[in-house]
């Protein structure tokens, strides 16, 4: 016990002296525990806001769809509005509205044109699909009311006008619905762009009555039906739904959605989120095992020469080794806890689906198996960084540590070789990063990490540009939403590698203070030598940004959920690339200066005076 | 090459260094004037702390006096930019220092390569002038030896031909025997006995008295300001038989 | 020691016993170590050589130590030389030292100038002896005997060194006794 207490106490004893280090590794692993638990968080809590809505607008459990088809051995087929007539009074059916007739039309709104799906409604409220109207007031003949989403997204509030048709139309009120997903996700239904229908957007919904929508089908294409029903037993929904699909083979045959799968699709941009921030927390959870471990390696070789000093009071090696796992043990605590309320503050953020449903998100639940996963994983992270270093320390004999022997480092006659064909800034740099391998895979592991992240990224809104749509007419809420917290995770990587690439830099540059004055001495100018530092930096990182494009690519083709990846433009690669290259340069050129202009006597000058 | 003429290699005049300001000044250097005729060998002695190392680096333009003139084979050293300075030890001064400062993972070869590679020569340039001056110094067997694998004295000789790499009008040797055994110290001295015989410049800082004993003048240093100078030219009064008095002889 | 004496009382005539508490005092602990007797047996023989004359002091028995010494010029010239002697082997250090305490105590020459040019001959034999060690193949007999004489060379010059610096610090701080 006694032993525990002491380790504890140096361990404080040594935090306290070093602040900055021991700060600096917790924001390395508060970045990857706040993610991590913000993924676990998210994971399964997107049912709530669907199911109020539901409650709310007496949401359908079936919905059925009927469209014309317009390919097919047989010629276009007649909608089969029978099969609609035919579901009403099926077996589990207990209520039904509709048929209803929908089309997609050009809306014209505030200057703007956009394509819209039309829904064409009763005046009454109807048994089941009740749109809750959150402004204004339902459908009047001349009226059209909007859905929310798609009302933010266009500026529409009550009492504008918007043309349909060549005729003008008032906004009466806006409404959310559980029937059908929210703006952007309108075509997951089905879409088509028939003539005179714009497609540089993702449609909206909005409801008119029946007149408007036939009198615009016959303008533009012809009336498809929505039927919604209400089971029995709403939750055999999808059965129901996969059943009567399986057995309706006809390619005009109505085809059903249960209302789970609406949800699913409506909680598509939180599951989205979720699966980028576990992805990220990976990223940032390697990264901070990269800095730790840059953070470890600097103090270990301290500590050889305090092995020597504690043995006076009777303590070994390995008691050294204890205090300093002991120490970034309790910082990565500290992190997991620091991670976990952060995690649970911004969920809810994070968790709510946006305008289109009612009912917030509320706090997500933190379950235990979540909070103990993270803690988990932050004390994973100081233990693989201190692991090796510990070992080694804990084996090191104390005759050894008094000596204060460095060894010398091994020698690579191939690389010796090769820098001697090459200019003097890159033939001290190639030297210098061949006497520490360790921090150069360092250098390029945390730099290759922060790249693969951005070009995931970059690979994501390649992939979203090129899908329907996504033009510069209408704003995309989810995919804004996407952006934006693929924005902070990735700022949140190059920040950590920009840190860890200055600190990489300080301690190469204490290491090479003997090499740069000898250097110096021999005749190379400061600029050779600070050139010839930054080169150990920048070497790696060219490489390590190189790496993160295959590794990027592979990333998002590992978690993508099957839809099509693009490429982005060779352009913002090549930019990426040398953006990084630039940037790791500019952070390591002043530590790399100050190295070359320490003044040379001082180093190599005898002891005598 | 040396200068021919007798124009002086190295000269300072008034030549000064502080460190320090105000309460904690020092005065490292105080007041010199040296004058190094080519081909000469000058040997500085002072016990420790007099200033001579600080003497030596401001000869060879690796710190910058506070006052006063050092020129070398013509140029202002006190008015040279850091650019020009290394240019100028590239070509004009060649380092010995006590700690020798190989490169541990380097072999003897490639430690002398390196001042030609980072003068820009090519490598095999480089190459063919570090077996020369290996050979020269009697280490052509152990070109491929890792310092660690040699002694202190063959260190030193490395040291040495590391510092002759390209040619320096001056050679500048720190304390050059001041880690050394003294059957390692008498190889040194047969180098540097070596060197001079080709009219090679030589100033050495020392506070031992074998290494003053083969230089043509010895300037005797205390407190940063020389003392002293003696030319150690002419015999030995009594060498006739002296050494043999001194080994206890008699007659 | 004769020499010693001779310097001592170059400065002034002296009574035995004076120079033998002059000279204990040079010499510190060491001084000890002198016999009683001896300086009376030095000024024996010196007054015998002729290079130092006694007199009787009027009003006292005729005893040794009450006689007051003083130089012959013979003895003053046998001084001028000894202090130019830079021959080695030279004085134990015993006997060097008292030389520079002598010549500054009666003002008849620097001592930094003894001390140079004692250095100066040392060195120039160190060069020697170096010069025939190198030439001597590694390990013969005679490069050993040679390395024993530069060996005692350089601890004689360390300890010249030594001397130099504590005569300079006198320089600087004139004041204290011999």
């Amino acid at each position: 016990m006694g032993r525990v207490l002491l380790v504890g106490r140096l361990a404080a004893r040594d935090l306290r002296r070093r602040p900055a280090t021991a700060v600096l590794m917790l924001l390395a692993i508060v970045a990857a525990t706040t993610t991590l638990t913000l993924g676990l968080a998210l994971h399964g809590t997107t049912s709530h806001p669907y199911d109020t809505t539901r409650a709310a607008t007496a949401g359908p459990d079936v919905v059925a769809q009927a469209t014309l088809t317009r390919s097919g051995a047989q010629g276009p087929l007649p909608v089969d509005l029978a099969g609609l007539d035919a579901l009403t009074h099926a077996a589990g059916v207990t209520a039904s509205s509709g048929p209803y007739p929908y089309t997609f039309a050009a809306m014209t709104a505030g200057g703007r044109t956009v394509s819209v799906m039309v829904e064409g409604r009763d005046q009454a409220p109807a048994a089941v699909d009740r749109p809750d109207l959150t402004a204004g007031h339902w459908i009047r003949p001349g009226e059209v009311v909007v859905e929310r989403t798609f009302a933010d997204t266009l500026g529409l509030t009550v009492g504008d006008t918007v043309t349909l048709g060549g005729k003008s139309y008032r906004v009466a009120g806006i409404a959310v619905t559980a029937a059908i997903p929210p703006y952007p996700s309108v075509c997951w239904l089905g879409c088509y762009f028939g003539p005179g229908v714009p497609s540089g957007n993702l449609p909206g919904l909005i409801w008119a009555t029946r007149s408007t929508a036939r009198s615009l089908a016959i303008r533009t294409e012809p009336l498809s039906y929505l039927l919604n029903l209400r089971l029995a037993n709403p939750a055999a929904a999808t059965a129901f739904a996969d059943t009567y699909n399986t057995t309706h083979r006809a390619p005009n045959a109505p085809s059903l959605m249960s209302w789970q799968a609406i949800s699913d699709q409506d909680g598509l941009l939180v599951a989205n989120e979720q699966r980028i921030l576990s992805t990220a927390s990976w990223l940032l959870g390697l990264l901070a095992v990269a800095s730790v471990a840059v953070l470890v390696g600097g103090r270990m070789t301290e500590q050889t020469r305090r092995v020597g000093l504690l043995k006076a009071v009777g303590s070994t090696p390995k008691l050294v080794a204890a205090v300093l796992l002991a120490e970034h043990l309790a910082v990565a605590l500290v992190a997991a806890a620091i991670g976990l309320f952060a995690g649970w503050l911004i969920a809810p953020l994070l968790a709510s689906p946006g305008a289109g449903l009612v009912g917030a998100a509320g706090t997500p639940p933190v379950g235990l198996s979540a909070v103990g996963l993270v803690i988990a994983v932050a004390l994973g992270v100081a233990v693989v960084a201190t692991f090796v270093p510990a070992i080694r320390a804990a084996r090191m004999s104390t005759v050894a540590a008094l000596a204060d022997v460095v060894p010398p480092p091994k020698r690579r006659g191939w690389l010796i070789a090769l820098s001697a064909r090459l200019p003097a800034p890159l033939l001290l740099g190639l030297r210098l990063m061949a006497r520490r391998p360790r921090r150069a895979v360092l250098s390029v592991v945390s730099i290759a990490i922060a790249a693969t992240g951005i070009v995931a990224v970059q690979v994501v809104h390649a992939s979203i540009d090129q899908g329907i749509g996504n033009s510069s007419v209408l704003d995309n809420p989810q995919n804004n939403r996407l952006g934006q917290v693929m924005l902070v995770l990735s700022v949140a990587l190059v920040l950590l590698a920009a840190v860890n690439a200055i600190l990489i830099m300080w301690a190469t540059v204490l290491d090479a203070r003997h090499a740069a004055a000898l250097a110096r001495a021999l005749g190379a100018t400061p600029q050779q030598v600070t050139a010839g530092l930054s080169a150990a930096q920048v070497l790696p990182a060219t490489l390590g940004a190189l790496l993160g494009i295959p590794c990027g690519w592979g990333l998002v083709e590992a978690v993508r959920n099957g839809n099509n990846l693009a490429a982005p433009p060779a352009w913002w690669l090549i930019a990426t690339v040398l953006g990084t290259v630039a940037a790791v340069a500019v952070i390591t050129a002043l530590p790399a200066w100050l190295g070359a202009s320490h003044p040379a006597a001082e180093v190599l000058g005898s002891e005598l005076a | 090459m040396t200068d021919a003429g007798g124009s002086p290699v190295l000269r300072t005049r008034g030549l000064r260094k502080d460190f320090g300001k105000g309460e904690g000044l020092v005065r490292a250097v105080d007041e010199v004037d040296l004058d190094v005729a080519p081909a000469e060998t000058v040997a500085v002695m002072g016990p420790s702390g007099c200033g001579k190392s600080t003497l030596l680096h401001i000869l060879g333009g690796l710190e910058r006096p506070s006052a006063g003139e050092v020129m070398l084979a013509g140029s202002r050293l006190d008015q040279m930019g850091e650019r020009a300075l290394a240019r100028l030890r590239r070509t004009a001064v060649g380092f010995v220092f006590q700690a020798f400062h190989l490169i541990d993972e380097l072999t003897a070869r490639e430690n002398v390569e390196l001042p030609a590679l980072l003068a820009g020569r090519s490598p095999r340039a480089a190459r063919r002038r570090a077996t020369e001056l290996l050979d020269r110094v009697g280490l052509a067997d152990r070109a491929k030896f890792l310092p660690a694998a040699l002694s202190g004295g063959q260190r030193q000789r490395v040291a040495i031909a590391r510092a002759l790499s390209n040619d320096p009008l001056v050679v500048l040797a720190d304390e050059p025997t001041g880690n050394l055994d003294s059957a390692a110290t008498l190889d040194v001295l047969r180098l540097f006995d070596s060197l001079r015989s080709t009219g090679q410049t030589l100033v050495i800082v020392t506070h031992d008295p074998r290494i003053a004993a083969t230089s043509d003048r010895l300037i005797s240093m205390r407190d940063g300001a020389f003392t002293g100078e003696t030319r150690l030219t002419g015999s030995a009064r009594g060498a006739r038989g002296g050494l043999g008095a001194l080994a206890g002889l008699e007659g | 020691m004769q020499d010693v004496v001779l310097a001592m009382l170059a400065k002034e005539p002296s009574h035995g016993y004076e120079l033998r508490s002059r000279l204990r005092e040079a010499l510190g602990p060491l001084g000890e170590a002198m016999n009683a007797g001896q300086i009376y047996v030095t000024l024996g023989r010196l007054e015998k050589a002729g290079l130092a004359r006694s007199e009787r002091e009027p009003g006292l028995p005729d005893r040794p130590d009450r006689k007051v010494y003083a130089l012959t010029p013979a003895g003053q010239q046998r001084v001028a030389s000894w202090l130019s002697e830079v021959t080695w082997p030279g004085p134990a250090p015993a006997e060097f030292h008292l030389k520079l305490v002598a010549a500054a105590a009666g003002r008849l020459a620097d001592p930094m100038s003894i001390l140079d040019a004692q250095r100066r001959e040392l060195l120039r034999l160190l060069r020697d002896a170096q010069r025939a060690a190198m030439d001597e193949p590694d390990g013969s007999a005679a490069g050993l005997v040679l390395e024993g004489v530069t060996l005692r060379l350089q601890a004689d010059l360390r300890w010249l060194e030594a001397c130099e610096r504590h005569w300079a610090g006198r320089a600087r701080h004139p004041g204290g006794g011999e």
